[in-house]
């Protein structure tokens, strides 16, 4: 298994450390039920360092970048950052990914651990200024409502900066990019930082008043909560972004790999979609439950699980339209568990436009 | 490590005998792999079970799991505490963390059960 800069530090913590997408890293440090209401109530620290990372260099490289994902990157405005998806030409989704634009010239792009071979063959095989900086970059998170008022006392910069907007910043001369992102609902931050400068910004930022570390276990009921998807679990290349309910983030008036075969989706229409499912107790969903109307089987479970801060059952499953539409009763798993089809978010309180 | 009160199954189940009565639960070991505890499901009373039956099941964040009743018997009692609040098996497995209580049971089937030092080597066997 590999290992992220923050390896030793996740092991003198106590965290129980498991393999993901090959990578070493703690799925829980004190639990993941405290892990997850401390992060919606004060502030945890993530580990991402597993995760992809790209630089583009110039309007050339763009250009080529743009004609791979769905979401217009060179139609950003400077320091936003926006959502989308790497399709191929089946429309099925390699990976999403978040598109910044750091500078008039520059982007910066976050994608995952999963696909990351894949997604770093065609980036970089699109155009030389699109460099692949995953090795030389760590990542942290740092999410909760009280993220902003930790990290100003590290990084002034982090005082400004609105949901979805990011920047180039600086930590005791080392540069570094911040973005007001994140994966748990809440108000936070991701710090992309040079590997060796990892240990020491996770120790300085651990070191404030209400600050814990969170592992793997938290990110996921945290996400689940929300609705967002897992890459490799909620959608694969089988699954298209019409399909995951990705269709905001398309954009339609340029040209990208795949976009026909998802206007021909759209135009014949009749595909499952991705539904939010609840349970009406403690009980939850788990991924590969088939779900069930009646008794004939009409869509499978990716993502479920008891969300700590709703009290019950939450989850997502590929279901027709027809059955997408909130308020359906289904049953899900071996013992029929009933559920019931949802909007999103479960969670409403979330902190992250605050 | 393992209370010595108990006598365990390679499921990770615990049964104490008290007067005649047998209560069940899961072991800390059990509780320890399965993480925060999220859901209970109970028997209902006066349901007969054999021993090795699913009698129960317990969810946590990461997993689901079936509980096997260590012996047979009938269900006298079950804990409703565990309804409301399932973190109790995380916290005190061995107490305020119990299962159910069996009655009727036959005591020769202990017998085929380990004690505490037996489940513990076991334990250790299985994290390597």
């Amino acid at each position: 298994m590999r290992q992220t800069p923050l390896y030793d530090e996740h092991v003198s913590l106590g965290g129980k450390v498991v393999d993901f997408h090959g990578w070493a890293l703690p799925v829980q440090f004190s639990g993941i039920v405290q892990e997850h209401l401390h992060t919606r109530t004060k502030a945890a620290l993530f580990d991402c360092s597993h995760m992809g990372e790209f630089r583009i260099h110039g309007k050339d490289a763009v250009r080529a970048y743009a004609r791979l994902v769905c979401s217009d990157p060179e139609g950003l405005p400077l320091g936003r950052g926006r959502y989308g998806a790497v399709l191929n030409e089946n429309g099925g989704i390699i990976d999403d990914i978040i598109t910044i634009r750091l500078a008039e010239d520059e982007w910066f792009v976050v994608t995952n651990a999963g696909p990351l071979e894949k997604v770093s063959q065609m980036f970089c095989g699109a155009h030389t200024g699109i460099e692949d900086v995953s090795d030389a970059t760590a990542k942290i998170d740092i999410q909760g409502p009280s993220a902003r008022d930790v990290l100003v006392r590290e990084i002034p910069e982090a005082a400004g900066l609105k949901y979805f907007n990011a920047r180039p910043a600086r930590w005791k001369n080392v540069d570094l990019v911040l973005s007001r992102t994140g994966y748990t609902g809440e108000l936070g931050f991701e710090l992309f930082v040079p590997e060796a400068a990892a240990v020491d910004l996770w120790r300085a930022l651990l070191s404030h008043d209400g600050v814990i570390p969170a592992g793997l276990g938290a990110r996921d009921t945290l996400r689940t909560e929300l609705g967002y998807l897992l890459s490799g679990q909620d959608f694969d290349e089988s699954r298209t972004p019409l399909e995951a309910k990705m269709d905001s983030f398309i954009a339609w008036d340029t040209e990208f790999t795949g976009k026909e075969a998802l206007l021909e989706q759209r135009s014949q229409g009749g595909y499952a979609v991705i539904a939010a499912i609840k349970t009406g107790d403690r009980r939850a969903p788990r991924h590969e439950f088939d779900v069930k109307q009646e008794s004939a089987v009409v869509g499978r479970v990716t993502s479920g699980t008891f969300g700590p801060s709703v009290g019950h059952g939450v989850g997502l499953a590929y279901v027709t339209q027809e059955l997408a539409t909130p308020g359906r009763a289904l049953t899900a798993g071996p013992k029929d568990l009933p559920i019931v089809t949802t909007s999103l978010p479960f969670y409403t309180a979330g902190t992250c436009r605050k | 490590m393992f209370p010595k009160e108990m006598k365990y199954t390679k499921d990770h189940e615990w049964v104490r005998e008290d007067d005649g009565v047998y209560t069940v639960g899961i072991t800390s070991f059990a509780a320890e792999q399965l993480g925060d505890v999220t859901y209970v499901e109970l028997p209902e009373i006066g349901a007969e079970v054999e021993q090795g039956d699913s009698a129960a099941a317990v969810e946590s964040v990461k997993a689901a799991s079936d509980v096997y009743a260590p012996v047979g018997g009938r269900v006298c009692e079950t804990n409703h505490e565990l309804e409301a609040a399932p973190e109790l098996v995380n916290q005190d497995p061995y107490e305020q963390g119990w299962f159910f209580k069996l009655e009727g049971v036959s005591p020769a089937q202990l017998k085929s059960l380990l004690d505490a030092d037996a489940y513990e080597k076991y334990v250790g066997e299985q994290a390597h």
